[in-house]
């Protein structure tokens, strides 16, 4: 036992920047709240080494002079999560006569709280109409012109989470008459079940909000258009048409209308199915009143429709009507731009921060922020030998991951009991900052988006240990080693392709590079190809086909096909991604396994203890004694390291002529020491059977491996996560460093590596 | 949806009150390796849905750490025992198993 001390507070300011990467000489802004302060005194630093272990080299910085240095005013800002549809203004959506709306739900989350599915309603000064469920069924409500005293008709009749209905309610001015229905549709056992309650209004209602019409949330206010009553599950066709209708005849919509035969009593009614690659929608009435998705709710996603022959929305849209709104859905804070950074054209490239802290120096020493961004080189500015590619992608998918707040396994995964930091907390506390794409929204599905326009708490120096802060041990190194370099990340890598890294001879991947896109996968291929060389230092790296939205570009798309390791699976038919189709599961199952990029490919998890690497009779091959001088072949490489005390550890890769590695790479170490608590991917094994662990199964492994390739290129990949941790070890001086530094010395050397006859 | 690793109650092994000498196991040899019967019993005791579960916060990483406590709901506080502080990680597992015996056993653990 031990006695407390002050600890760093490192959220009494947040924030984020509107680019996660920027070239030296550009323009960046920051956008920042506090809930505490009032002012803020802003220093730059480039970092190089976020991880705060007291085990391994710490934090470490070099603070930067910059124009906006010093003071700045700061303000509270409220994070505005939950999806939703808006359409803009229109009389035509507040009918003088009769009419009725209605769609299908899907609901994934049922309160006694009511959630609104359709609306044209304002809170503040109770006018509107709309549609809302809860656990006790559907409530329509009218306006009465005073807030908070809606008219309202509730068909009084529980509905079940996850079974499809379809809803609907009617006004008619002339008679005050409400009309509500909710039919749940014939599934499996389930037969269909329809219950409809009349009532009318006490009085005169006031039907026209003068604000938008609103799909699974209403506004509070129209000043702000702020929403709420978040509605979590899917939505699939809303329309609105004349008349007080059956269920039958405003159902009818569903059928495409033929040629010369557009209903002038269809008022609007909103195909999901079109466009399910943008965040427009359209509107296939006569009236085209389109309408636009707000936070990135999720769409191909299977709709009512949907017949399970098809897994493609791009093949079937007509199936994949729905999409899915979560009252938890964050893309873009929106939040006022606080400071502007023109960065100096002479500031290095690499991983920079934003550091903030209070203006008092009593307040400084107790509370201290910072938001990370990456500085890549200058327009023309010339090139280091050596590029890094910090995985920002990887980053993204793993923003505000929760697991270890709320997974049932983690604890058991991890074999220790769970560490929370101060951001943990804070992000249990504030669950409206968005979780990764490992985590759940709060209706249970998975989370298929993560975007860098919101606090992101664990990609900064004092974060959890992860992989940031692990992949900064070799950008320490580098600079401990004198070696120098330029950064670029995968934002670069993906929107410019192999471009990004032309005019560089050697390429460093870090610790965990694990989600990449087709346009990624294809540049790091073209590279080694064109004669470059990769010096590929982690695991699980290259392993889920995910993109960057192209409609919301700060968001990375993942979906959780039926294998790998996973912390959720898609729903049935739900695995392509909405952004690009593309079928977002493994790249192993795209045909692209990681083997073929680098020669080994994800094997097995390891968390009860690390292992090491020994040589392998492959190492006496004269090809690789480049890499191995100094090292003796009955020599433990990395029986040691930070944190987790040894090289192979957290997850490993293996070398396998099956999945694609070349044949003629040469496996010069392999792991020892792994035990029970190492057990392989799903993807590996067929069956369950006794002896897949580490003790007993030798395709349980990491691999570290070379291969030449064409134009005098080279590819060397270590085949651990927690290769880099060992590097500090012993001062810098010890077999993983002299490994590395033996490889990437000979990979600077221009001279041509050719690949053997 | 529920799957195997996601389900809180998919850990059944029932804990004998009885078996202290798996206690005694696990004081000595935190780390492990463990005897299979041991295995099974940290099992029982890490697995579980968040609500409740003993965990620790950093004060200092990697050398000072304090026990703390979940909610039952995503955005509560996450309850911080201040006076209960660890400089080792042995002895931080070692106080969270006492608690999780008595609470899966009803009964205090006293091996003295």
């Amino acid at each position: 036992m031990t006695t407390m001390s002050a600890t760093i507070e490192t959220n009494a300011f947040v924030g984020y920047p509107d680019t996660l990467s920027v070239r030296a000489g550009e323009r960046i802004r920051f956008h920042l709240g506090s809930e505490q302060q009032s002012q803020v005194d802003v220093k730059f630093v480039r970092v190089r080494c976020a991880d705060a272990d007291a085990t391994g080299p710490g934090i470490k910085y070099e603070e930067l002079t910059s124009p906006i240095d010093g003071m700045h005013d700061v303000s509270f800002h409220e994070v505005p999560c939950g999806s939703s549809m808006l359409v803009p203004v229109d009389a035509r959506l507040a009918p003088a006569d009769a009419f009725s709306f209605g769609c299908y739900i899907w609901p994934t989350r049922l309160l006694d709280a009511p959630q609104t599915v359709l609306a044209r309603w304002c809170d503040d000064s109770g006018k509107g109409y709309a549609l809302q469920v809860a656990r006790d069924g559907v409530t329509l409500r009218a306006g009465s012109g005073h807030a908070g005293e809606p008219f309202e008709v509730k068909t009084g009749v529980s509905l079940l989470e996850r079974r499809w209905y379809w809803i609907q309610g009617g006004l008619d001015s002339t008679t005050g008459e409400m009309v509500v229905q909710q039919c749940r549709l014939a599934e499996g056992v389930m037969p269909e079940r329809r219950h409809e309650v009349r009532a009318t209004a006490p009085s005169a209602w006031q039907l026209d909000s003068g604000g938008p019409f609103t799909v699974a949330a209403h506004h509070v206010s129209l000043s702000t258009l702020r929403t709420t009553a978040h509605y979590d599950g899917k939505v699939e066709a809303p329309r609105i048409a004349e008349g007080l209708m059956s269920i039958e005849a405003l159902r009818r919509f569903d059928d495409l209308a033929r040629p010369g035969l557009a209903d002038a009593a269809l008022i609007a009614c909103w195909d999901f199915s079109e466009g399910i690659d943008g965040l427009e929608v359209t509107d296939r009435s006569a009236n085209r009143l389109h309408g636009t998705l707000n936070q990135l709710p999720c769409r191909g996603m299977t709709g009512v429709h949907w017949t399970g022959d098809v897994h493609d929305w791009r093949l079937a849209p007509r199936e994949y009507g729905a999409i899915h709104f979560h009252s938890d859905d964050i893309y873009d804070c929106g939040w006022p731009a606080t400071l502007t950074l023109d960065v100096p054209a002479n500031w290095r490239s690499g991983v920079h921060a934003l550091r903030l802290r209070p203006t008092s120096a009593e307040a400084a020493a107790r509370a201290e922020t910072f938001i990370t961004f990456f500085v890549t080189p200058a327009a023309g500015a010339p090139r280091a030998p050596l590029v890094v590619l910090a995985a920002t992608m990887t980053y993204m998918a793993y923003a505000n991951s929760a697991l270890r707040l709320h997974a049932v396994h983690f604890e058991v995964l991890t074999e220790r009991l769970l560490m929370l930091t101060g951001d943990d907390i804070y992000l249990q506390e504030h669950p409206e900052v968005g979780q990764s794409t490992y985590d759940h929204h709060v209706d249970g599905s998975g989370r298929a988006y993560s975007s860098w326009l919101r606090p992101v708490l664990n990609m900064r120096p004092r974060s959890q240990p992860g992989n940031l802060a692990i992949d900064t041990h070799f950008i320490d190194w580098l600079e401990e080693k004198g070696i120098e370099y330029d950064l670029v990340t995968d934002v670069e890598l993906d929107r410019q392709g192999a471009g990004a890294l032309a005019g560089y001879r050697v390429l460093a991947t870090l610790s965990h590079p694990e989600y990449y896109s087709e346009a990624m996968m294809n540049g790091i291929m073209a590279y080694q190809n064109a004669g470059g060389r990769h010096l590929a230092l982690g695991a699980n790296g290259f392993y889920w086909r995910c993109a960057f939205h192209p409609k919301a570009p700060a968001a990375v798309e993942v979906r959780r096909g039926m294998a790998g390791t996973r912390t959720w699976e898609s729903q049935p038919g739900e695995v392509h991604l909405a952004g690009t189709g593309e079928p977002g599961a493994l790249w192993r199952h795209s045909g692209f396994a990681p083997q073929k990029l680098i020669g080994v490919g994800f094997a097995a998890m390891v968390y009860d203890h690390a292992g090491y690497y020994m040589l392998t009779p492959g190492s006496a091959d004269p090809r690789v004694a480049f890499a191995v001088e100094g090292i003796r072949a009955d020599e433990r490489i990395g029986d040691f390291g930070v944190r987790i005390g040894g090289a192979v550890g957290i997850e490993i890769d293996r070398w396998d002529v099956g999945l694609g590695s070349p044949p003629h790479a040469v496996m010069l170490a392999t792991s020892h020491g792994l035990g029970p608590g190492a057990l392989p991917t799903p993807e590996e094994y067929r069956t369950t059977v006794h002896g897949l662990d580490g003790e007993q199964n030798a395709l349980v492994r990491a691999d570290v491996v070379f291969f030449e390739t064409a134009k005098g290129g080279a590819v060397f990949s270590t085949g651990s996560i927690s290769y880099v941790l060992s590097l500090s070890h012993n001062g810098y001086d010890n077999n993983v460093s002299c490994l590395t530094e033996n490889v990437l010395r000979r990979f600077l050397d221009p001279m041509p590596f050719e690949v053997p006859a | 949806m529920m799957d195997h690793t996601s389900d809180p109650n998919a850990a059944r092994y029932v804990i004998d009150p009885e078996r202290t000498e798996l206690a005694l196991e696990f004081r000595n040899c935190i780390r492990g390796p463990h005897s299979e019967e041991l295995r099974k019993l940290m099992h029982r005791m890490r697995w579980g849905a968040f609500p409740g579960r003993y965990l620790l916060v950093m004060l200092e990483p990697g050398r000072r750490w304090a026990l703390a406590q979940m909610p039952q709901e995503r955005g509560q506080k996450v309850k911080v025992f201040h006076d209960v502080l660890f400089d080792s990680l042995e002895d931080a597992e070692w106080h969270v198993f006492k608690l999780r015996w008595k609470a899966l056993t009803g009964a205090e653990l006293n091996l003295d």
